[in-house]
């Protein structure tokens, strides 16, 4: 066992990285398809909401954090592409899984968080937190930058 | 509550640096007791830490010396800090009963030097196999409160008194005190967590937080979907081609930059939960 580091790295890059990530995955968005297209309203909303996921995500680091991982991984999926990361994920078997979470009186409030984490069903609680505090900084920075381009572009 | 019997007046004032370790400890020394007072002496002590240390150092060296001497520098070490511990009315305590077994001491002491000496090898069942009490519980007096002695690469986990030293408690108690800490350091990100206090209740707000956020996510990304899709369907936008939100002008990026700060002189609410049913309405209507 390693010494443990003392305090966690939950550092989360700029708010305009956020936004030129965010930009040019819409942009790639508008390019690709153009918007005359028969798309239901609601097809086109998920766009932009996945498109802002994978923007955050990128933005984020994209494989510096398991989140950001998996969800780029779970986009990918969707769209029938495979996307390989360089760092393989650890695998997890279900005996290890017992003995990593034992904890009884925090685990329904975990399993909580596993659900709405991206990738947070195979790692360890002290693992999860880390993320859950990354992921959080992500999305109220990446909720700043659509505010802001939505007040930019509403008419005033 | 009887006081020590040796209490801060009965020791010079203690330097450890200044003495060797002959004039503290004069008696003979064994690879535990030296293991475990380098530890002592070495790490900024606490109080509990310092006083677990004397403990440990003291149970080790009890299986050979009298227990009186024992009784002495037990006393001394706990006794020098003059905070009401719990510690101290176990000291005290310990000290009584120390006396009384002293065989049992002796017995027990040895196992706990052997212990040590292979360095935490399994958690015996011989052990007391009671949970993991808080430091307050130091209920049974005739348990050694031992502090394992890992080498200097391991992490180093401080067992209070009155629990249990077996490898399993121990490092589930390392990983709780871990994910506690990082749990303090989702508690200053997340606004108004600091007041609550619970661990379930404090996760319970995070979950929020999160339900929350994604939530806004979706909003605005409907948003950002009624502004784009063009002049007829949304609020008329004139400066902007149709969906073509790649080619902003420079003011955009500055808007961000600069709505910033107004975002947040405006829309401080000290809850995060207005601003989702207030604040957008606000500011984009």
């Amino acid at each position: 066992m390693a010494f443990a580091e003392n305090h966690i790295n939950t550092d989360v890059p700029e708010k305009d990285v956020f936004a030129l990530h965010f930009l040019q995955t819409l942009s790639n968005l508008s390019t690709q398809n153009p918007f005359s297209s028969p798309d239901k309203k609601s097809d086109r909303v998920k766009k932009i909401k996945k498109a802002a996921y994978v923007s955050m995500a990128r933005a984020a680091g994209c494989t510096d954090r398991l989140w950001s991982r998996a969800l780029l991984q779970r986009a990918a999926k969707r769209n029938n592409k495979i996307v390989r990361f360089p760092r393989r994920r650890k695998r997890v078997t279900w005996l290890r899984r017992r003995s990593n979470r034992r904890d009884p009186v925090e685990e329904a409030a975990a399993e909580r968080l596993r659900n709405l984490v991206p990738g947070g069903g195979e790692m360890k609680t002290s693992k999860l937190m880390e993320e859950t505090a990354h992921y959080i900084k992500c999305l109220s920075m990446q909720v700043k930058v659509m505010q802001c381009l939505v007040d930019g572009l509403s008419p005033k | 509550m009887d006081p020590p019997l040796v209490n801060d007046s009965s020791f010079s004032p203690a330097n450890p640096s200044s003495y060797t370790l002959s004039e503290i400890w004069p008696f003979p020394v064994n690879d535990a007791v030296r293991s475990g007072l380098r530890l002592a002496v070495n790490s900024t002590p606490s109080d509990k830490d310092v006083s677990t240390a004397a403990a440990a150092a003291a149970a080790a060296a009890a299986a050979g010396e009298e227990s009186t001497v024992t009784d002495l520098t037990a006393g001394g070490w706990g006794g020098r800090k003059g905070r009401a511990l719990n510690s101290e009315e176990d000291e005290s305590s310990k000290m009584v009963s120390l006396s009384s077994s002293g065989n049992e001491v002796k017995d027990s002491g040895e196992k706990k030097r052997k212990l040590c000496g292979s360095e935490n090898g399994n958690g015996d069942g011989s052990m007391r196999p009671e949970g993991e009490t808080s430091s307050g519980g130091g209920s049974k007096a005739t348990e050694q409160k031992n502090k394992p002695e890992p080498p200097k690469d391991y992490i180093h986990v401080r067992a209070r008194r009155g629990q249990a030293t077996d490898r399993h408690s121990l490092a589930e108690r390392a990983r709780r005190e871990k994910i506690s800490e990082k749990m303090t350091a989702l508690q200053d990100i997340i606004p108004g967590c600091n007041k609550i206090i619970g661990k379930a209740l404090v996760l319970d707000e995070i979950i929020n937080y999160i339900q929350s956020l994604q939530r806004q996510v979706e909003f605005l990304s409907m948003k950002l979907e009624v502004v784009n899709s063009g002049p007829s369907t949304g609020p008329t936008i004139g400066v902007f081609p149709t969906g073509d939100l790649g080619t902003l002008p420079i003011d955009l990026h500055r808007n961000i930059y600069e709505q910033q700060e107004g975002n947040e002189s405006r829309g401080s609410h000290p809850e995060w939960l207005h601003m989702q049913v207030d604040g957008s309405f606000n500011r984009t209507t």
